[in-house]
């Protein structure tokens, strides 16, 4: 019973929003008599619109895609010295560094937004995708260093020590010891970062101005405040449906390495 | 035994004075001691002792405070530990688990640019030589626990150390398999030609299969010798407690502490008149321990608490009578611990 | 070997104190700047000027009230909520793990995306909620045109959003409680009530903490939401913080007045984090001693 509930609580917004996607607009404003199960039948017809739109709409869940990999990227290049750093520190130093990084994991971006636009500004990173990964690495950093140490610590002392005795460096402990074995933690912990940058909104709000650079956030932002579409739900149904599909599907085909990430990041925080 | 893997050196290892202190915990104190090539030294105490601490000084693990390290003629002390040829065995044997035992076996050598020809002949030979030919391609969590133990041996030897350093390689593995790979690894290191330093805290380990023992309390060498040295002429009550099972029995006297071994001891009817050159105590039966070859008897004695004496079985309660021999007391002083001399030696 | 580790560290802690202390130290300067179109968006020095500003704005302070009021009612059901859903998705049940990813999926989806879609759920009367009330012979209700009732409206995506990343922090705390506390405590006669009272809860403190802080946190802050749900209004009536710090800079082009707003806001996040902390610690300390 209270499953059901939840399922229903979690799932009915979004089979609301497929529901409405396929459903002309007069069946849905009541010109055909309206009710949930009111006739009018289906159609594809939001979802042409969106695909052949300008710039059409598959071209935001690439800019997406492209700054989540490049950011998720230089995100993990930064964390994981940081991160094996921190969890080979002394205690005292670890604990207060680590305070700190999870002061800014909380810490709520859009305050930052007006100082890294004149950061845009000045330097001409607006309007360049790759350049977006800059702030979002900063602002994924906490997060992935967090994660990454937890699972840094988890490797036996020993075992980078056997490395040692074997003669090995600290490169070469990283690169045949200790890396091979944090692949799964990295993997949690790149699918967590990829969807925060899929999802940030106010810096790729105020970065990014040509529409064809938008990435998936502001573009609904735009969509929702366009006037193009006179009685627009369905064609944002369906801006909603096709903006969450790849995310669904990254969630259903990671779910593991999502879940374990966001759990032991709570275990060591 | 294969020749290249023997790597024996004419000096063996040298500690001078060597001390670890962190922050202001003594770890180690001034400790001194040599092991000659091909000789295995046990170095034995409770947890906490510095033995561990020892060995990660030796291996280069962790920074000496002072003293010097010496090996093979050359001091060592400030070396890092991948130029120091010393492999080491670890407590949790430290297998890579990512990779098979071929290349946790290789891996160090491919690194160290090891050409691949030697690379091939000297893992045959190793795997040869420690029967994991057929495990070659098992991951670390495919084998059993002493399967593992022979994977970390094989790399160590790989190696080809100018020391072998263990610690407590044997603590992961059941009791039965203990005794029976003693005999084993024995062998084995023996057959290195290299000195060795085993870390435990089993003394029946140390004794079967060090040539020398040295016990350390505290971060103090108490006494450095044979397992028969340590065992009849301890330096003091704390190595005559540690060693010896079951343990030696402490008894009061006006002004010393004596230490009695349990198989010294020797069970009378109560009452019964004493010979000279015999001691004795009256007692009551408390209960016996059967172990198969023997038996253990407690006895309660009034003043003196349960002593336990090994024997045949006998008599199984009642009030009895316990006797020794006076050169079977060990003499401690009662504050200090330290061993007196026996009263024989001392009249002269 | 020291120095190594600290070498290691260094590109990661220079790029965040680039990210989120240089905009701090930034912001305090261009708090003392104007910089708007009068000025050409030229900064000016102004000193105090513009936070004897903020101190008399009284719009920054309704923004302030109706921050902290959607912050403290979404965080508080999110918490309750959450709590209910971990201890749900901890039970041993056939399908947990599907059950698990699918009441995550709210969570995953862009904060826009969704705030799009709950704009129709919540349409009068065209929305199924409003639907289904009429159908029920029910007035509708206007959920994003009448000012005392948008900010529950927003609230409510806002829990609907999160309440499972709570939940999997929770979870992650479940799951670190032996299962033989629960069965000591059984064997003792605790009925399920008391075991989530005596065993679950204090266990759970920690978590709870982390979890309250974080979603508080990120709560004050709240942007994308209220940005494309409401605009903040009706009538200013849902507009946060953030967003007045947004709209000041761009679409007044009042720079400096928007960093002012900025920290203010940030000041209030410190002062709330800072009470939030200490009432739990009083909590518990008031818990522990009716425990004993």
């Amino acid at each position: 019973m209270a499953r059901l509930a939840l399922l229903i609580w979690s799932l009915g917004p979004m089979v609301w929003q497929l529901y409405t996607s396929l459903r002309p607009t007069e069946a849905l404003t009541g010109g055909l008599g309206g009710g949930l199960g009111g006739p009018g039948g289906w159609t594809f017809a939001h979802y042409q619109q969106l695909l052949h739109g300008n710039p059409p709409f598959q071209i935001y869940l690439l800019n997406s895609a492209l700054v989540g990999a490049s950011s998720t990227a230089l995100t993990l290049a930064l964390a994981v010295p940081c991160a094996y750093a921190l969890s080979r520190l002394g205690r005292n130093a670890s604990r207060s560094l680590s305070l700190l990084v999870a002061a800014a994991a909380a810490f709520p971006a859009v305050l930052l937004f007006l100082a890294l636009l004149e950061l845009a500004r000045n330097w001409h990173l607006a309007n360049n995708l790759l350049a977006l990964s800059l702030p979002y690495a900063g602002l994924c950093l906490p997060l992935a260093i967090l994660l990454l140490q937890a699972s840094f610590r988890d490797i036996p002392m020993e075992l980078e020590e056997a490395a040692v005795m074997e003669g090995m460096g600290l490169w070469q402990r990283l690169r045949w010891v200790l890396l091979p074995l944090m692949t799964p933690a990295m993997a949690s912990a790149a699918l967590l970062i990829f969807i925060f940058c899929w999802n940030e909104y106010p810096i790729a709000l105020t970065w990014l101005s040509r529409s064809d650079l938008l990435t998936l956030a502001p573009a609904m932002a735009r969509i929702a405040g366009s006037s193009v579409y006179t009685i627009p739900y369905g064609a944002f149904a369906a801006a909603t449906v096709l903006g969450s599909a790849p995310l669904i599907l990254l969630m259903l085909l990671f779910q593991r390495q999502i879940i374990s990430g966001l759990t032991q990041g709570a275990i060591k925080g | 035994m294969t020749q290249s893997l023997n790597t024996s050196t004419a000096a063996g290892l040298r500690l001078r004075e060597l001390s670890r202190r962190v922050q202001q915990q003594t770890l180690l104190d001034r400790l001194t001691l040599e092991v000659a090539p091909g000789e295995i030294l046990a170095l034995l105490g409770p947890s906490g002792c510095g033995k561990s601490t020892t060995l990660r000084l030796i291996a280069g693990l962790d920074r000496a405070s002072s003293g010097e390290i010496e090996l093979g003629g050359a001091v060592i002390t400030h070396l890092p530990p991948a130029q120091r040829q010393v492999a080491m065995v670890f407590q949790s044997y430290a297998l890579f688990p990512h990779l098979s035992v071929e290349r946790n076996l290789s891996l160090g050598m491919e690194l160290r640019g090891v050409p691949r020809a030697d690379i091939a002949r000297d893992l045959e030979q190793v795997l040869a030589l420690l029967q994991l030919e057929g495990l070659r391609q098992r991951r670390p969590a495919e084998l059993s626990g002493g399967q593992r133990q022979r994977v970390a041996l094989a790399r160590a030897l790989l190696r080809k150390p100018a020391l072998f350093l263990l610690d407590e390689p044997m603590s992961n593995l059941d009791a039965q398999l203990r005794e029976d790979l003693r005999g084993e690894l024995r062998t084995l290191l023996r057959s290195t030609g290299v000195p060795v330093v085993y870390v435990t805290h089993d003394q029946h380990e140390a004794m079967g299969l060090a040539d020398r023992i040295a016990v350390l309390r505290e971060g103090r060498l108490q006494q450095i010798g044979t397992a028969a040295e340590l065992y009849n002429t301890p330096t003091n009550r704390f190595v005559a407690s540690f060693l010896g099972n079951p343990s030696i029995n402490l008894i009061e006297t006006p002004e010393r502490q004596l230490g009695l071994r349990p198989e010294r001891l020797k069970l009378a009817p109560a009452g019964s008149s004493c010979e000279a050159g015999w001691s004795m105590l009256e007692g009551t039966i408390s209960h016996r321990e059967w172990l198969g070859d023997r038996v253990i008897t407690h006895v309660q004695c009034p003043g003196q608490g349960s002593l336990k004496v090994v024997g045949d079985a006998g008599q199984a309660a009642g009030p009895v009578q316990v006797r020794w021999r006076h050169e079977d007391a060990l003499s401690f002083e009662r504050d200090g611990g330290g061993r007196l001399l026996p009263l024989t030696t001392r009249s002269q | 070997m020291r120095w190594k580790l600290w070498l290691l560290m260094a590109p990661a802690l220079l790029w965040l104190l680039a990210i989120f202390a240089a905009p701090m130290l930034h912001y305090a300067w261009l708090s003392t700047q104007a910089e708007t179109v009068l000025t050409g968006l030229q900064p000016r020095p102004v000193g105090a000027e513009q936070w004897l500003r903020l101190w008399n704005d009284a719009r920054f302070w309704q923004d302030t009230w109706q921050t902290l009021r959607f912050s403290a009612v979404s965080v508080l059901l999110e918490m309750v909520l959450g709590l209910a859903m971990a201890l749900l998705l901890h039970q041993p049940l056939r399908g947990r793990g599907a059950l698990r990813t699918i009441s995550l999926l709210p969570w995953a989806l862009p904060t826009t995306v969704m705030a799009l879609g709950w704009r129709w759920i919540f349409n009068d009367p065209y929305g199924p909620i409003n639907q289904l009330l009429q159908g029920l012979g029910l007035s509708g209700v206007p959920f994003l045109s009448d000012p005392a009732i948008t900010w529950l409206a927003a609230v409510w995506a806002d829990t609907w959003k999160t309440t499972p990343f709570v939940a999997l922090l929770l979870l992650a705390g479940l799951q670190n409680i032996p299962a033989d506390l629960y069965e000591a405590a059984a064997l003792e006669g605790a009925g399920a009530w008391q075991s989530l009272r005596r065993i679950t809860l204090p266990l759970l403190t920690p978590y709870l903490l982390i979890a309250l802080l974080f979603r508080l946190a990120q709560a004050l802050g709240v942007f994308d939401l209220i940005q494309v749900l409401t605009g903040g209004g009706p009538a200013g009536s849902t507009e946060s913080l953030a967003l007045y710090a947004y709209l000041n800079a761009m679409r007044f082009l009042d720079f400096g007045y928007s960093a002012t707003v900025m920290l203010g806001s940030f000041a209030v996040l410190l002062v709330v984090a800072a009470l939030a902390g200490l009432a739990f610690q009083w909590s518990r300390t008031t818990q522990a001693e009716e425990l004993r």
